[in-house]
Formats: C-alpha cells, structure tokens, sequence
C-alpha cells in the first residue's frame, strides 16, 4: 500500500517542480523520498489515530481477528482500486480508497450501523472543502504575488525584496508545523512566534543575499522565474513532506490496527503507533517513488509544458499549507484533491495558460466512485478471508 | 501521475508567437522582394516573392493545427473566440503580403516615376512596421498572462496597439498619396501600369489594416 501511494501520489508533489523543469526526475526522486520517509517518520501520527479509529465504532468489532482480517481486507482493496485506477490513468485519492476500504468491511461485518457516519461526514466534507480552500488559497496568493512583483513599477527590484518574502513565509509555516508535529506542541501562538517566524527570517536574509549577489537576469520575467525555479524545489519538497505526514495513515492506520492486535490481542485500545511502523510506511512510500515515481515524474518532466516556476511555486505553496493544516487539525484530506484546488484557482486568477477542463471533469467524478468502489472490493475481500479464515 | 500530463494542455501562446514569427518572416521576406523592385533587380525580386509564397503557406499549417488543438476542453485566461479571431486576423497579415507577391510576380513594371517607386517602397517598409508591432504585441500580451494581468503589463500593451493604429494612420495616408500620383501621372503610364501599381498600393495598405484588427483582437482578450 505503501509502495502504491509512493508510485502514484507522491510523484505528484514534485510534479510542478519537474514540470516547470527546476530540477530533474531524478532529482526528484531522491528529495521526494527523502522528504516522504521524513514527513511520515516525524509528522504522521495523529492522522494514523483518525483513520485507525475514526470511521468504525471499535465496541462493535468483538472479535479481534475481524478487525486483523478488516484491515488487510482494506490495505488490499484501495492497493487494487489504486493500480487498477492508475492503470486508467484516474488519479484517485488514495486515502478515499483506504476510507472506502474500512467502510465497507465493517458494514459487511456489522452492518451500517458500525460506521460512524458524522465522522464520515467530517472526513467527506474535509474533501470538498480541501480543494476549495485550496483553491481560494491559491487565488489570492497568486494576486498577491503579482500585485508585490509584476505590478511594481520596477519588477526587479521588487522581485529581489519580494521573492525572498514569500519564500520565507513558506519556512514561517514549516517551522510552525515542525514544531506542532515533531515536538507535539500544543500552542499555536508559540509555534508561529520561537519556530516559524525565525525559520523564516533565516531563510529570508539567506535568500535575499543569494538573490543580491546574483540576480539572474535584468529581465523582471526571466529573472523571477529563475528565483522560484531554486525555490520550487524547495517548495515541492515541503509538499512531499506534507504529503507524508499525511498519507502515510492511510497505508499505516489498518496495519497499527493488525499491530494493537497481535502485541495486545485486543482491538480498539488505545494504543499509540509506534515509530518503527511510520517508519515502515515512510519506507513504502519512499520506495514507491524510487521504483514507480520515476518513471511517472519523467514522463511528467517532459510533458507539462505550460506551467512557470512562479505558478508551480504558488500551487507547491497554497496546497501544502492546506493539507499541513488539515494534517494539524487531524483531518484526513487528499493531495490532489487541494493540488487540483489551487491549479483551478490559479486559473480563476488568470494565471494558468491553460487547463483541460475534461480531466478536472473526470477528476472530480473519480473522487466519488473512489470510497464506494473500494468499500466493495474490501467488502468482497473481506468475506473471502472470513470465510477462509 | 498521469493526470497531471493531462490536466495541463498546451497553451495556444507560445504557438501564436511562433505563427507570429513566421507572419514577421514573411512580411519582411516581402520588404526585400519590394527593395529588389526597387533598383530593378526583377530575376532577385521573383525568387523572394515566391519565398514569400511558400511562408505563407507554412503560416497557414501552423493555424491548422492551432486550431485543432484548440478544443472547446480548454479553461483559458482569455476567450477562446478571442485567440481563434486573433489566428484568423495574424494569418489574414501573411496572406495580404502574398497578394503583393503574386502582383509583383504577373507583371514587370514598364518605366515608372521615380515618385511612385519611393511611395511603394515606403509603404512597404512601414506595413513592415505594423507586422513587427504585432508580433511585438502578441509577445507581450503572452507577458500580460505571466504577470497575472498585472496593470504595467497591460498598460505596456495598450501603448503598442496604439503605435499599430497610428501607422495604420499613416499608411492610409500613403495610400491615398499613391492614388493622387497616378492620377496625376495618368498620361505619363500606361493603363496596366496604373493598374499594377495601385493594386500592388492596395494589397500593402491590405496588411497594415489587418495587423489593425488583430491588434484589436487583443485589446479584446485584455479586457474580460
């Protein structure tokens, strides 16, 4: 599973960096891993508990081994429904799949009534909602950006103050989040004001005296995309990290479940994950880029043609921001679903050349068939176990 | 992923400006076909004319196939109509060059004033201004998109669909000078002369009038 989320999904997080061509697949591939592996060792745990316990009523599941066989029935079915879909070329959402898949054996199990269906609701909504508010993110970021840059009377030298502000602002939330995730900080306030706003700051003055050494072109245009063709990177590496933290449930949350099983004989205790498990699925979805993602990003390199390193900065930017909030809020949301948001508000705001509104089509129609098919190929999967086991 | 290939389709700016290049190309090619007329080279002036003939038809497969890929799938930052009119107009600048070539080609003038030669060759010269201001503005306006429609950007594009309208202007004005002289030599040239000569005056004032309406054409994508 894994493996399956590192092939499909976690390509795209280094897609806009390697289609606005900042860096080669091959690059991609080793930051992407790296920042997988890191964002779902360090940043994965509290989305692992919603998903392992959010969607089924645990009271209900009395024998312990339905809950051994429900998980592997529904780390199997969104593991098919993924390449199957992949093999189509739908760009499914791999925690819809999973979500899908836990759903449906327990209504095979329990009937409707072990689904916890407000959390369902909640989990649902945040997928509607996270590809909007990627969008409105998207929208006025972009605004922003061209408001402080392209629409200052001299460009380049608003670039050279400006480009270093919104990279900066980028590390103010990844130094927010570093310290809500990894060290479990509670506050907010405290995160924003010891962590992000001195990352940023660093970043900031690093950035704005690389910039002044050497600009690269007196061209405003030229000049600026080359800034964010550097900073892209490094966005796209903070999307990888984001995606990891959250993805990582997805693959992980069944197999903590099995774990609490076999290390207690009971399920629906809480237990904490242990590290060594993230540690697995970091792993997974590292290999997954390294052996699949490859291919994918390289295709992708050569392909997206129309996308500039300001706009790919923007999407990078507005989607991680999203998801790592939703990551803090414990709210499962998909990748693509908020990457898709920011690309349609990016073109809302006249940015993006364009798009094919065909594939948004399909996009969105793959996100509903997504939880229903999955819970019934899990559902099937889990009879058979059932009835084997 | 695969989607992501797909979710980006090719944007039609970057095959303009190459359409635009080849309109440029073209017009220019016409510019040196006018200067061989000029000094008498005629065996210099029929090849490029015909080189100006084969450009034309290079510019119009591009247009084809801008046009097909086209689709009304696309979400574009501009209207779709829009860029179709625009193509139509760019391409109607390539096709009034190749009319100049074709009435270069059926005839070789007989002796004609030294006046309507100048006149003739400074229409050319200044159609050829309109055609580079096209291309300029269609380079331009591919920067208006870049910037997100920042107002500078705009602006800038403005002050160039400007300077076409007033060579436009002023091309009118030569036409008409060209007309008064022929009329005033009427006894000095012949009747296929004068024919050849103001219909050669009216096929460049043609491209000028078309770099006009394409200019206006992006006026309109700018202001949705």
């Amino acid at each position: 599973m894994a493996w399956a989320i590192g092939a499909n999904d976690a390509a795209n997080s280094m897609s806009t960096a390697v289609g606005a061509k900042a860096i080669t697949p091959k690059q991609a591939v080793i930051i992407a891993g790296l920042l997988e592996f890191t964002g779902a060792y360090f940043f994965g745990k509290s989305v692992t508990e919603t998903i392992r316990k959010g969607i089924l009523d645990p009271t209900m599941i009395t024998d312990p081994m339905v809950l051994v066989y429900g998980s592997v029935a529904a780390l199997l079915a969104a593991t098919i429904w993924l390449i199957v879909a992949t093999k189509f070329g739908l760009p499914v959402s791999t925690t819809h799949s999973i979500i899908g898949g836990i759903a449906g054996y327990g209504i095979v199990y329990a009937g409707t009534a072990i689904v916890n269906w407000g959390k369902m609701g909640q989990v649902v909504l945040s997928w509607i909602l996270s590809p909007i508010i990627g969008a409105i993110m998207a929208y006025f970021i972009f605004k922003a950006f061209t408001k402080s840059i392209f629409e200052r009377k001299d460009p380049v030298r608003s670039a050279r103050i400006w480009s270093p502000f919104w990279i900066g602002l980028a590390f103010v939330v990844i130094g927010t989040m570093f310290y809500i995730k990894v060290l479990h900080g509670k506050d907010l306030k405290t995160g924003v004001l010891m962590y992000g706003i001195p990352l940023g700051i660093i970043v900031f003055v690093v950035t704005y005296f690389l910039i002044k050494l050497r600009f690269p072109s007196s061209d405003p245009f030229v000049g600026v995309e080359a800034i964010f063709r550097k900073a892209q990177v490094v966005t796209s590496g903070y999307v990888a990290l984001a995606h990891g933290a959250n993805d990582v449930a997805n693959a992980i949350g069944p197999v903590a479940a099995v774990y609490a099983v076999a290390t207690m004989g009971l399920g629906g205790m809480e237990v904490p994950v242990p590290r060594w498990i993230l540690a697995l699925g970091g792993l997974g979805i590292a290999v997954g880029v390294a052996t699949y993602g490859y291919r994918v990003m390289e295709t992708v390199g050569k392909k997206i043609t129309e996308l500039t390193n300001t706009r790919g900065f923007t999407i990078d930017f507005s989607a991680a921001t999203v998801v790592l909030a939703a990551s803090w809020l414990g709210l499962p949301i998909s990748t693509t679903h908020t990457v898709v948001g920011a690309v349609i508000g990016i073109g809302l705001a006249r940015g993006v050349k364009a798009i094919n509104k065909d594939i948004v089509r399909d996009i969105i129609i793959s996100w509903f068939v997504t939880v229903p098919v999955a819970g019934l190929i899990s559902a099937a999967i889990f009879k058979v176990l059932m009835v084997v086991g | 992923m695969q989607v992501w290939t797909k979710l980006f389709a090719k944007s039609p700016f970057k095959p303009l400006i190459k359409h635009s290049e080849v309109v440029l190309n073209t017009v220019e090619t016409l510019e040196r076909a006018l200067q061989a007329w000029h000094s008498g080279n005629y065996g210099e002036m029929e090849r490029l004319a015909i080189e100006v003939d084969r450009l034309e038809d290079v510019a119009d497969r591009i247009k084809e196939e801008i046009r097909d890929s086209l689709s009304s799938k696309l979400m574009m930052a501009v209207a779709r109509e829009d860029v179709l009119i625009y193509l139509h107009m760019q391409d109607k600048v390539a096709d009034a060059a190749e009319d100049t070539a074709k009435w270069l080609l059926v005839k070789r003038p007989g002796e004609l004033p030294a006046e309507i030669k100048e006149l003739i060759l400074q229409m050319g010269t200044e159609s050829i201004k309109a055609a580079k201001l096209v291309h300029e503005a269609i380079v331009q306006m591919d920067r208006v998109i870049e910037s997100g429609f920042a107002d500078g950007e705009i602006e800038k594009e403005y002050g160039l669909i400007r300077k076409i309208e007033s060579v436009e202007k002023e091309i009118d004005g030569l036409d008409t000078r060209l007309m008064q002289l022929v009329l005033e030599n009427a006894e000095n040239l012949s009747w296929g002369d004068g024919f050849y000569v103001l219909n050669i005056a009216r096929t460049l004032s043609n491209i000028s009038d078309k770099a006009k309406d394409a200019a206006e054409r992006i006026r309109l994508m700018m202001n949705k």
